[in-house]
Parts: structure tokens; sequence; C-alpha cells
């Protein structure tokens, strides 16, 4: 598959009166065309400032591209005039976001806000753009969609909105869909509608998709790799069962604990990882995670290398943490050794689920 | 865009939300505020007064009868000068045995005029100087607000005083400038305080997501929104406006015979206060009357404009 996204050293920082905060440092990634691929981390961890750096959409200053670039296709995203830059968005790069209930403007109806990036980036004729944005409304699945173009965002239902907002990215037939959090607002059933709904129309379109979220659970079921975020940087690489099957990060094993399961008796607290995020104001020298991880170790105050643990699987870390010496070592600092994660339950318990097959 | 047949599935589990019922209630944007204004008893007083002082001030012609205030069948008749209600008058004359009524309908032209053409010019500067500095913010934000200010701490009468000697030739286009000179620092803070709040908003950073440029962000995104506190500022204008012709032409600053204002008429009835008190009540009612009806619509458009506020 085609090369479509290439992130190198990506480092953002965000200039406060105390210091710089080092939002994302160095992220190195890259993305087919047609691929789908997750980025999981908890608040805080540089996913969003990650995917806003890539549309350039951060505000400059507070936020500043320190180093990196940012390679799509063949131009280099990271030094692109506003103008490309304004071409590229809506065009080749489209953005969903986490609220659907604020993404939307609340004062132009359905159909001026679907319109807009047909007019912006196709030049259509209104005529045209309105049967497009028929169509758009139809696919991804607002019923009755000639009427609904008249309505506002406030008559919609949040997963209706979702749907518009879904809608309105892909009108320009962008080749990337960043979806930033999309299902974190809405409720269950309606998260596995809308995952489907990105699943289906990336198998209609061959847009390839960068799923933002902190929830495990969701990239689970859609994705082909994941990546997973910490401190700005990247922990842990895999395809996603790889990654499922064979964690080889600490914090990735520890995410991967901290899901609950529904086939078992709530008999004992939920699993957390000890500790909070890392104030990425004053980082601390080497791993970000020593002061949460189990398997910790004198030399992770060097920061470990980015190192191939198996077929397109990476991981930061020193530690092998599926020796079992390692294991018995971590568990005297309360590591609870893994469980095997059964995958693949976002959406399979669903109905929007059940109509994949 | 292929459709596969999940849509079908998708649809059959969303319960269909627009029941018969809920159609029928669905009412457009303009409908709700317009319910929403038509509730408010007051405000809806104000805007019917403003209607028929307004259409009374363009068909004054038909109404009188006459051109201006000079014209026949009401010639300036000195015989019946200051007559009182009499029959042909129902007003009376003025001191040159004008109709009295004639002039007062002349007058509000020209102070419903400068009050109007007034908001519009003002809005005009003050959405393009508040939208610019609050949506750059920066520097450009200190410089505006800067001027902002400056205009905001002169004593505005005397400066309006000397400007208008020196400036205003006293046509209704000149004073309207002067006004809105003066009247444009207050609205173009209302306008950055919304454009301010706006731009942080998550619908514009994903307007920005599509490729909208700052201008399309600024007009088609941010001013709809923006819209009820301006129009409500603008409201607020016009009375402010009349206010400040009245007292321009009071002092005779303003508009020059054979033009008259309500304010000028003020001024020329000063020394008939004992004599002929009608022609200082008249045009200080009319004043009084028009600045309340549109603060009261003012109030009344705040009300049903404001998307939080809720349903009474």
């Amino acid at each position: 598959m085609a090369r479509l996204l290439e992130v190198k050293d990506l480092k953002v920082q965000f200039k406060t009166r105390e210091g710089p905060v080092h939002a994302v440092d160095g992220v190195t990634f890259h993305l087919d065309a047609g691929e789908t691929l997750g980025i999981v981390g908890e608040s805080g961890s540089g996913k969003s400032v990650t995917s806003l750096s890539i549309l350039r959409l951060l505000p400059m200053p507070p936020a500043q591209l320190v180093n990196g670039t940012i390679i799509y296709q063949d131009k280099d995203l990271a030094d692109l005039p506003e103008s490309e830059m304004r071409a590229v968005r809506g065009r080749e790069i489209a953005m969903i976001f986490q609220d659907p209930m604020t993404s939307l403007n609340p004062v132009l109806n359905i159909e001026s806000q679907l319109i807009e990036p047909l007019q912006l980036h196709l030049n259509m004729s209104k005529n045209e753009a309105r049967q497009r944005a028929i169509e758009l409304l139809e696919a991804v699945g607002i019923p009755d969609a000639p009427r609904r173009l008249r309505a506002y965002p406030h008559q919609f239902s949040g997963g209706m909105r979702q749907r518009v907002m879904i809608a309105i990215a892909i009108a320009a037939n962008p080749k990337l869909l960043i979806a930033d959090e999309p299902t974190t607002a809405l409720d269950v059933t309606v998260q596995a509608q809308i995952l489907e709904l990105i699943a289906r129309l990336r198998r209609d379109l061959g847009t390839a998709v960068i799923l933002i979220t902190h929830d495990l659970g969701v990239v689970a079921g859609v994705t082909d790799r994941i990546i997973v975020m910490y401190a700005g940087k990247i922990a842990e690489e895999a395809s996603t069962d790889e990654l499922f099957a064979n964690p080889r990060h600490p914090y990735t094993l520890g995410l991967l604990a901290s899901i609950p399961h529904l086939d078992e008796a709530v008999t004992e607290d939920l699993q957390t990882i000890p500790g909070s995020p890392p104030d990425q104001l004053h980082p601390i020298a080497g791993c970000p995670f020593q002061p949460r991880c189990p398997f910790v170790l004198e030399k992770c105050k060097t920061y470990p290398p980015y190192m191939a643990v198996g077929p397109n699987h990476r991981a930061a870390c020193w530690v092998d943490v599926t020796d079992p010496a390692e294991q018995e070592r971590a568990s005297k600092r309360g590591f609870i050794p893994f469980r095997q994660i059964r995958h693949g339950f976002a959406g399979e318990s669903s109905p929007a689920g059940m109509s994949n097959a | 865009m292929a459709t596969v047949q999940s849509d079908q599935l998708l649809t059959q589990f969303q319960p269909n939300e627009i029941t018969p019922e809920l159609a029928r209630k669905r009412r457009s944007q303009f409908r709700i505020i317009f319910d929403r204004f038509t509730r408010n008893k007051v405000a809806v007083a104000g805007f019917v007064v403003l209607a028929v002082l307004l259409v009374a001030a363009v068909f004054a012609p038909i109404i009188t009868g006459q051109t201006s205030t000079y014209d026949p069948p009401n010639d300036p008749n000195l015989s019946i000068a200051l007559s009182g209600p009499i029959p042909g008058h129902p007003l009376g004359t003025d001191d040159l045995g004008r109709d009295e009524l004639a002039r007062m309908l002349f007058g509000g032209r020209v102070s419903l005029a400068v009050g109007i053409l007034t908001a519009l010019l003002t809005i005009l500067i003050a959405v393009t100087v508040g939208s610019l500095a609050g949506y750059y913010g920066g520097w450009v934000d200190m410089v505006m607000m800067r001027v902002t200010d400056a205009f905001l701490s002169v004593p505005l009468l005397v400066v309006l005083f000397v400007l208008a000697r020196t400036f205003s030739d006293g046509s209704v286009p000149s004073i309207v400038i002067l006004i809105a000179a003066f009247e444009w620092p207050s609205v173009a803070r209302v306008v950055r305080g919304e454009f301010l709040g706006l731009k942080e908003r998550e619908f514009l950073l994903a307007a920005r997501t599509l490729g909208a440029n700052d201008l399309r962000l600024m007009v088609r995104h941010i001013l709809p929104n923006a819209a009820g506190p301006i129009i409500v500022a603008a409201t607020l204008v016009v009375g402010d406006a009349i206010i400040t012709e009245s007292v321009l032409s009071f002092f005779s600053f303003g508009v020059r015979p054979p033009t008259s204002s309500w304010g000028s008429m003020l001024n020329n009835s000063r020394d008939f206060i004992s004599s002929d008190p009608l022609l200082l009540y008249l045009p200080g009612i009319a004043i009084l009357i028009t600045v309340l009806c549109f603060n009261l619509m003012g109030d009344g458009l705040r009300d049903a404009l404001d998307p939080y506020m809720t349903e009474r």
C-alpha cells in the first residue's frame, strides 16, 4: 500500500510562563492509504495535539512546532504556506471531533454546513452541491435526507449530529479522516453505530482513518494498527491483534488490565494504574512512566530505545515484560500477571456490529 | 456511494424521531424568535408605536398634502402664528404660522433618519473594528481597543459641538457621520466580546478543518452567532443617536433651517414656553416616546434572540 502520511520526530511545545510544556515529544509514525490507525492514550498524552498539528490547527503561539516533518504524499505539511494548507484541510485531510453538540454551528442549517466543503474545494454549483449533500446524508444513514437538510443542529440527537459531522468531513472525498474521540460524547449503543459507520465508509471510500481515543475497546474492533502514547511519546506500536495478544510495554499492560470485563463477577476493585500522568512542564529524565511502572529499573533513567520486539511491533522499554523472572519481580510492586484479553468486543454485541455479518 | 443494507438495519434501530405531532410543533428559527418576542407585550407595544411613527414620517407628504413645511396649502401665514389647535391645524401653528402637525412629521423624518442611519453606520464601523480585534487578538486587538478607549474617554458633547461647527454643514449625512463617529466604540466592544468568546468554540475549529479562511470564518461562522447582541445594540444606538441629534440641534449645532428635527423644534420653541407650551411639549414628548420605544423593543429583542432564554 502506498504511504500516505509519514510523521517524523514531531515535537510540539506550548510556551507558558513557567516554561515550555512538552506536549508531543518526538513522535514518529506512518500511515498507508486506506489504513486505520488507532492512537490510544490518556488525557494529556499528546494524541490530540499530534492530530491537530498534522492539520496545523494549533494556536501558534502558544503552541510551537519545535521539530519534525509531516510528509503527506509529497508535501511537508510542517512548512506549507497557510494558503496551501487550507487546500489540504477538508480536501485531503478531514477531521471530526469529540463533541458533536459543539462542533456544528448552531445558527446555520445542516445544508449550508454540508455545502461548505463542496463550495470551498470542489467549486460545485448550488444545485449540484445540494444533490451531493442529500447523497452524503443518506450515506451516513440519516433518513428523510432532503427534508433534514433544512434542519438546524439542535433538532438532531447526539448520534445524528455526529453522523452529520462525518458527512461534512467526507464531503470533499478526503484521503485521510482524523477522528478525535468521535464516540466519547455518545452513549454506548450509538458509539457502536458511529464506529460501524466509520468502518463502512472506510471500506466504501478507501479513506485512511486515524482514530484517536482513550478507550482501547473502541479501537479494538476497527483498527489495523495501534499506537500507544504516553507523556507525548510513543510507548508501543503494533498491529491490533499483536498488541492485544502480546503487549510489550508496561503501560500497555496496565491499560489492558484496567478494562473491566462483563463476564467476570465484580468481586474486586477495578484495576487501575497507580499514580497520575506526568507533569510535562517538568519532564523527568528517562522513561516518563518510571514512577508508575512496576517493572522499573535503574537504567530507566535513560530513555529506552524504540526497539523492534516482533514483526511490526515496537516498544520503548528496557524490560522484557514477557520474561517470567521480570514478572515475578514486578508482582512484588503490585503487578498482577497479565490476563489474556479477549478483544473485538467493540461492536460485536451491538446492532450495528451485527449488520456487518 | 454504495449503501449497504446496514443502512436499513440502522434506521430500523433508530426510533422514528419525527412523529406527526412533533413535526407540527416544529417551528423555524425565525418563528421561535418571533413567538418569544410577541410574548413580551411591552416590547410589542414599543414596536407598534414605532411602526406608526415610521409610517407617519415616511408618508408625511401624503398625510399633510405638502412636500415641505413651507408648501401650500399650508403656506406660512403669520396671521395665524402661535394659534394653538384650530380647524385645519389640529396641533396649532408655530411662530411663523406653519402647521405644527406637518412640522412634527417632517421633523420626525429627520430625527428618525438620523437615528436609523447612525445606527447602520455605527454597526458597520463597530462590526469591522470589533470583529478584527476579537478575532485576531494580540497587537491588532491592543491597538484597536486603545483607539476605542480614546474615543470613549473624550468629553462627548464638547467635542461634538466643536466638530459640528467645523466639520458638519448641518446636513443629515454630516450629522450622521458625526454621531456615528462617537457611537461605534461601545458597540465595537460588544462585538469584540462576542468574537472573543465565539472564536474559541469548537465549531469554529471544525470549520477551520474544512479549509475555511479567516474572512469566511468571521463573516459566515461567527457573525451570525453574534447577530443577537449586535441587533440589540443597534436598536439602542438608534435611541441614543436621536437624543444626541436633539441635543446638538437644541444648541443649534445640528440640522440647519429650513431643515428641522424634533431637537431643533425644541430649540425654536424655547421662547414660547409660556405663550404656547404645546410647541415645546410636542417634540419633547415625541423624542421621549421614540427613544423609549426603541429601548423597549431592544430589550424585547435581547430576550427573544438570546438562545439561553428559557421558554416562558
